[in-house]
């Protein structure tokens, strides 16, 4: 106790008054902390606490404050990034601050895209919100060839770039930098036509960008984005030739009731499904149940490595990070498991197993796949993901993107009675699918599988609490028993502990067996495809984890190989987990698609925007 | 004296329109505003905190105008009032220049330019408003007068973008710039802005004396910010997979053979003339007495602190550019000024340093004594040693005299080689060291015995070898009249300190030998070469100079700074007959002497951030190594140090009668 007064009093308390209460504040806090502590409101926009994100560039935060000493006299500064002084007095309403914050937005909207009702954005906008917030009556200063010059980047399957609508919060440039480690984006141009550009002038889809998408969860405008293709699917379903499989991911059913009105984390699986079939959609299959037949094969192609001695496995399930394995660290590509990823499995199973057992021609098949994920759509654009030259998956929707097409076609989800899966091929899933979702879930359902291999029975308690956790990177030990025995295995979640983890696998330092990596924090529940927070960063990955192990809970069946449709399909059709027949469909294979740039300093010279050019 | 006929200045409003009121002699202390250059007044001047308008027929419109373009290409873009403010007012008062109707009144003019004013985020948008926002609240009818008269007269200057870190930097480099491209995570543009200056930005990053940071702004908030270690992280980049190529194609326009140029000292004075005038299109030779390049920064700086191959793949650069070093060719020995241009050179570069060291003038002071030497003498055996060409070791104590930089490389560098105790003597303070305040820590965290107010007054010895020095205490006077104190020996306080070497590092001149009178270049009083200021010409034609052996012994930035400096004089006479005005030097001149860019205080209340430093060796591992002992900073670290650059921009512009004569760029 004595310990913590000391601690206490060596920390220096500031006085001052915000519009006209006194309050107290740590030294160096800043003025928007110390209010909001208070309760009081300034409007913000750059500004992202959850990921302590002050860049101060769009000045909207605005205060009018006088210094202890300031003979009467106020100035303005942004609350911010300005900490808060002894003795000073700050009003966040007066007339000058209020007029000053108008005039601020007024100017933020003079560069900016006026066209908000086919913004992809529009109703969920930042900047509209704050154009309110500061009542904002006017629009004086806008000129369209303001924003001509700014790129529109639509080159990659996943994303598009539109800074036309970029206001330069760098919330995308921190996310990708100091949360994700990626580095991918750098701030390219002056003046107008300052923007967010790909590291070495690269377009999206060449770029050292890995589509994670975590950049677009905390986009306060429409500026970045999905590529929308929610139209090509309701032709499909208006098409009476063609069949419509869809599937949607373990995640998107924790993580999508929000958007209408439902609690976080609110399990809507059979209002999806009901959802779905209202609107047209011929089959409806559950990705989970790919998440089953992935683990027979991984697990089998696990054990298989493991008796030959190769170590480490990493998990191939999440694309963005395939895709950051591709281009950061191609030396590690040996180590990915070979399996797809469930919707690649479910696309492909979709288009062989499913018409033969329906008696359907697989010509007229389209799979949909609904993700909480932006790198699915580059996942199912790959090369090596293509079958008779036609894809696995057709279309990848995002949670926002299905949304977006749920509202269009009239349909509120918080008033729909739930249905359940009806496919007697593909219909039914493990528990151990469902936890695919989250960090540490592929692992677990993993070890669920492989200890009943080793040992030829269930593990006893089902759930492996060592596996469950939330640090960036966990390990742990498994004793499988058995024939495998001890079992070393790290799980990560983000891309920059994955990074840590690549670099000690390749400096010989890491001792695992087997390495789960999901590119997102948290996994797919705050995946980069999810509906977007206003102002806030993962403020619900806890609560869809919860719910994700409650469906694990609650599953009859909680192992992947007691699905008794899984073992119909390798009864009928695959032979067995790894065997040809299996290997040819469900694996695939990586590229090394590292980036090497030489370039000369002439080419920099010529690139540098503000200096004494001398030559 | 320039006669202001309005203006406002520091918030004071100057006024003296009406010719039947008389003007009060010099209301403002201005210093050198009469003309631009020779026969061109300056008509108005516009800074950061003012304007000045000298004569009345100024356009006050097509002024600011001229002032606001300058500010909106600048003009970052990253926050909103800066990047919308300069743009909307630049646009509206181009349409009234042209004697077009506005989008905007003026008093939406002055509504933007107080927002930018009030609310921007760096020194730029706060400051360029600012003489604008003075000259429409007092002087309106001006404005409105223009806008009634309609079209405005052309009107002919000259707008300079600074900074107080450029300003301070001898090499004049756009720190802000290159800041900028690391937070923006371009660091090889960052790099690509400090390459418009000098090659040797790797060494510059790991030894400049960072007058830059002095000068910083940050200051005011914290602690300056890290501009040398930013400088580091940036060059250091050339050894990833980033890493930029040099080749002729960066030449933009090659001259004939005919346009050779010798340059003499392969030292950072001569590696940057070279360098620029190989960017201009000459084709350079570089004679070096020694057998490899650097200079001073290869045998006087450590490789603890520069390590040699950091120095020679700078070098380098030369050879990529089309360069040739002409190694072991020691002008006043192999040849003379004479033999360079019977040999075809159509100049010639002087940067020979100062190699030789200066004598303590102390009893007994035999330099041929076994176990006496100066510092630079040390230095170069040190140089041998970590090549492996002559390694030595040290045995028994050692005194170094002096408190420079170049005292602190041999005390540091004596421990490194077996030495058993160090002892360093100093006449003055330890506040009074002129040596940097890092290396001086470092050398005491080493376990250099430091001895401040000693001097030494005789060398003792033995059968030729030195065996001791006898010291006395020194103490300080009262204050001068300058309020400096001076020092004075204490009668009998003498003591003997004994040892088996002493360094003499107190200072070097030019080595004698390498210019004799035939070469017809004159030295001045101080026995360095004498040069015109501004062209570094010397009493020679066609010869030239910079660094030590013009400045004495001074800084790598300084001697870079004139190899610049150099090579642009040596093109206007090459190829015009004659050195050109330069008018951005006359800015800064104007600036110095009117202490326009006086850091003041900052206004709005800045959150601190604590700055980054290298990691260091621990001190009892580190003193018996000559391997770099500060290791780089991480990529993280870079992005938070850049983020503490508060941008400290200023635009300046005078309006003048002529058009300002053209220069290089």
């Amino acid at each position: 106790m004595e310990h913590e007064h000391e601690e206490a009093g060596a920390k220096k308390i500031l006085h001052a008054t915000i519009n006209g209460v006194a309050v107290e504040a740590e030294e160096n806090e800043t003025i928007l902390h110390c209010a909001r502590r208070y309760g009081v409101y300034i409007p913000t926009l750059c500004e992202l606490d959850d990921i302590d994100h002050t860049p101060g560039t769009c000045r909207v935060c605005l205060v009018e404050f006088e210094m202890p000493s300031g003979d009467g006299k106020t100035k303005l500064a942004t609350s911010c990034n300005t900490p808060v002084v002894e003795g000073m007095t700050v009003q966040t309403r007066s007339p000058r601050a209020r007029s000053a914050q108008r005039l601020q937005v007024e100017l933020l909207l003079a560069d900016h895209d006026q066209d908000c009702a086919t913004c992809v954005r529009h109703g969920s906008c930042e900047l509209q919100d704050v154009a309110q917030f500061v009542g904002l009556h006017e629009n004086r200063f806008y000129k369209p060839s303001f924003v001509e010059k700014r790129p529109v980047d639509d080159s990659s399957p996943a994303m598009i770039r539109d800074m036309s609508k970029c206001i330069r919060c760098q919330r995308c440039i921190a996310i990708c930098r100091e949360g994700q480690g990626v580095d991918a984006l750098v701030q390219v141009g002056i003046g107008q036509d300052k923007a967010v550009g790909l590291r070495f002038g690269l377009s999206q889809k060449e770029s050292t960008c890995v589509t994670c998408g975590q950049c677009v969860l905390v986009c306060p405008t429409g500026a970045l984005g999905e590529r929308d293709e929610t139209d090509k699917v309701l032709d499909w379903i208006y098409d009476p030739e063609i069949i419509t499989v869809f599937q949607f991911a373990p995640a998107v059913r924790v993580a999508f009731g929000e958007e209408f009105g439902l609690p976080p984390g609110a399990n809507v699986q059979g209002q999806i499904i009901t959802a779905l079939k209202r609107i047209g959609a011929d089959i409806v299959l559950d990705t989970n149940f790919g998440a089953d037949l992935v683990i027979m094969e991984e697990s089998a192609e696990l054990l298989k490595r493991l008796a030959s001695g190769s170590r480490p496995t990493f998990t191939s399930c999440c694309p963005a990070w395939i895709n950051f394995a591709e281009i950061h660290y191609p030396e590690i590509l040996p180590y990915l498991s070979s399996t797809k990823s469930p919707m690649q499995s479910m696309g492909m199973i979709c288009k062989t197993y499913l018409p033969e057992k329906m008696v359907l021609d697989p010509k007229k098949i389209r799979t949909i796949a609904i993700m909480p994920c932006t790198a699915k759509k580059d996942e199912a654009a790959r090369l090596q993901l293509q079958f008779d030259g036609k894809a696995e998956i057709d279309v990848v929707l995002t949670t926002r993107e299905f949304a977006r097409m749920l509202r269009r076609e009239g349909i509120n989800i918080a008033k729909l009675e739930p249905s359940d899966f009806d496919n007697p091929y593909m219909g039914e899933f493990s528990g151990a699918g469902a936890i695919f979702g989250t960090t540490g879930g592929v692992m677990e359902a993993a070890v669920r599988t492989m200890y009943y291999v080793a040992n030829g029975k269930e593990y006893d308690a089902i759930e492996f609490e060592q596996l469950r956790g939330f640090e960036g990177v966990r390990s742990a030990t498994v004793d499988m028993g058995g024939s495998i025995g001890i079992v070393k295995v790290a799980m990560c979640h983000g891309l920059k502990p994955a990074r840590e983890i690549a670099e000690l696998v390749l400096a010989g330092k890491a001792d695992f067996d087997f390495i789960e990596v999901m590119a997102c924090p948290g996994g797919c529940v705050d995946g980069g495809g999810n509906l977007r927070s206003k102002k806030a960063y993962m403020p619900n990955a806890l609560k869809r984890r919860a719910t994700l192990y409650n469906v694990d809970r609650q599953q009859h069946v909680r192992q992947s190989h007691n699905n008794e449709q899984i073992k119909t399909l390798y009864r009928d059709f695959l032979e067995k987990p790894y065997s040809d027949k299996a290997h040819h469909l469900l694996h695939t294979m990586y590229t090394d698609r590292k980036q090497t740039l030489t370039r000369t300093v002439k080419e920099i010279w010529e690139d540098l925007t503000i200096s004494d050019p001398l030559y | 004296m320039s006669h202001i006929v309005y203006g406002v200045w520091n918030g004071a409003v100057h006024d003296y329109r009406d010719p039947s009121k008389p003007t009060p002699e010099n209301p403002v202390a201005l210093h050198g505003l009469d003309v631009f250059n020779e026969g061109n007044p300056i008509r108005a001047f516009v800074g950061d905190r003012g304007f000045f308008v000298f004569d009345k027929g100024v356009s006050l419109i097509d002024t600011f105008w001229r002032y606001m373009d300058k500010a909106a290409e600048q003009s970052c873009g990253k926050c909103t009032p800066c990047r919308m403010g300069t743009v909307l007012v630049r646009d509206a008062l181009a349409d009234m220049r042209q004697g077009n109707s506005s989008a905007l009144t003026l008093d939406d003019i002055v509504a933007l330019a107080r927002q930018m004013t009030d609310t921007s985020l760096c020194g730029l948008g706060m400051t360029c408003g600012k003489a604008l926002l003075e000259a429409l609240e007092n002087f309106r009818g001006e404005f409105e007068a223009e806008i009634k008269e309609g079209k405005q007269p052309e009107q002919e200057g000259m707008v300079y973008v600074t900074a107080p870190c450029i300003e301070a930097c001898p090499s004049k480099i756009n720190v802000p710039q290159y800041i900028d491209y690391i937070r923006d995570g371009k660091p090889s543009h960052s790099l690509g802005v400090i390459l418009q200056k000098y090659p040797m930005a790797a060494t510059c990053g790991r030894v400049c004396v960072r007058f830059c940071e002095m000068a910083c702004r940050r200051n005011l908030v914290d602690e300056a910010v890290g501009i040398k270690t930013l400088k580091r992280y940036v060059a250091d980049y050339q050894t990833t997979t980033g890493a930029l190529t040099f080749s002729k194609a960066m030449i933009a326009q090659s001259l004939p053979p005919s346009m050779r140029v010798a340059v003499v000292g392969a030292g950072p004075a001569g590696v940057s003339c070279a360098y620029h005038l190989l960017l201009h299109g000459y084709h350079v030779d570089i004679l070096e007495a020694m057998d490899q390049g650097g200079g001073m920064a290869s045998i006087g700086i450590p490789s603890y602190r520069l390590p040699k191959d950091v120095l020679l793949s700078e070098m380098d650069i030369i050879t990529q550019l089309g360069g040739r070093f002409l190694f072991n060719q020691k002008l006043g020995r192999d040849y003379s000024v004479d033999d360079l241009f019977a040999r075809g050179y159509r100049a010639v570069f002087l940067g020979l340093g100062c190699q030789e060291g200066t004598k303590m003038g102390v009893m007994n002071e035999d330099t041929s004594l076994t176990g006496y030497d100066s510092g630079i003498g040390f230095l170069l055996k040190v140089h041998d040693h970590v090549a492996g060409v002559k390694p030595i070791k040290l045995e028994g104590d050692v005194v170094v005299v002096g408190g420079g930089n170049v005292a602190m490389d041999c005390v540091r560098s004596a421990i490194r080689m077996g030495a058993r105790t160090v002892h360093l003597i100093y006449r003055r303070t330890r506040d009074d060291m002129p040596a940097d305040k890092e290396e001086i820590t470092a050398a005491e965290a080493e376990g250099i015995v430091m001895h401040f107010l000693t001097n030494p007054t005789e060398i003792l010895s033995a059968d030729g070898k030195v065996t001791g020095v006898k010291l006395v205490h020194m103490r300080q006077t009262e204050k001068d009249t300058r309020g400096r104190r001076n020092v004075e020996p204490i009668p009998g306080s003498e003591r003997v300190l004994n040892c088996s070497l002493v360094i003499a590092a107190i200072g070097q001149q030019i080595q004698s030998g390498a210019l004799t009178e035939k070469d017809g270049v004159s030295l001045n009083k101080w026995k360095c070469v004498d040069v015109n200021k501004t062209s570094l010409a010397t009493s020679r034609e066609g010869v030239f100079a910079g660094g030590d052996c013009e400045t004495g012994p001074a800084t790598l930035i300084h001697a870079m700074a004139a190899g610049l400096k150099a090579a642009r004089a040596i093109d206007d006479w090459v190829r015009r007959g004659y050195v050109r005005f330069f008018p951005r030097s006359r800015m800064r001149q104007i600036l110095r002497d009117n202490n326009v860019l006086a850091s003041d205080v900052a206004e709005i209340p800045v959150k601190s951030e604590y700055r980054v430093h290298h990691p260091e060796l621990d001190p009892n591992i580190r003193k018996q190594m000559f391997e770099e002992v500060e290791r780089p900073i991480s990529r993280e670290e870079a992005y938070h140090e850049a983020k503490r650059c508060m941008r400290c921009y200023r635009v300046y512009s005078v309006v003048t009668a002529e058009p300002v004569p053209e220069s290089h760029n």
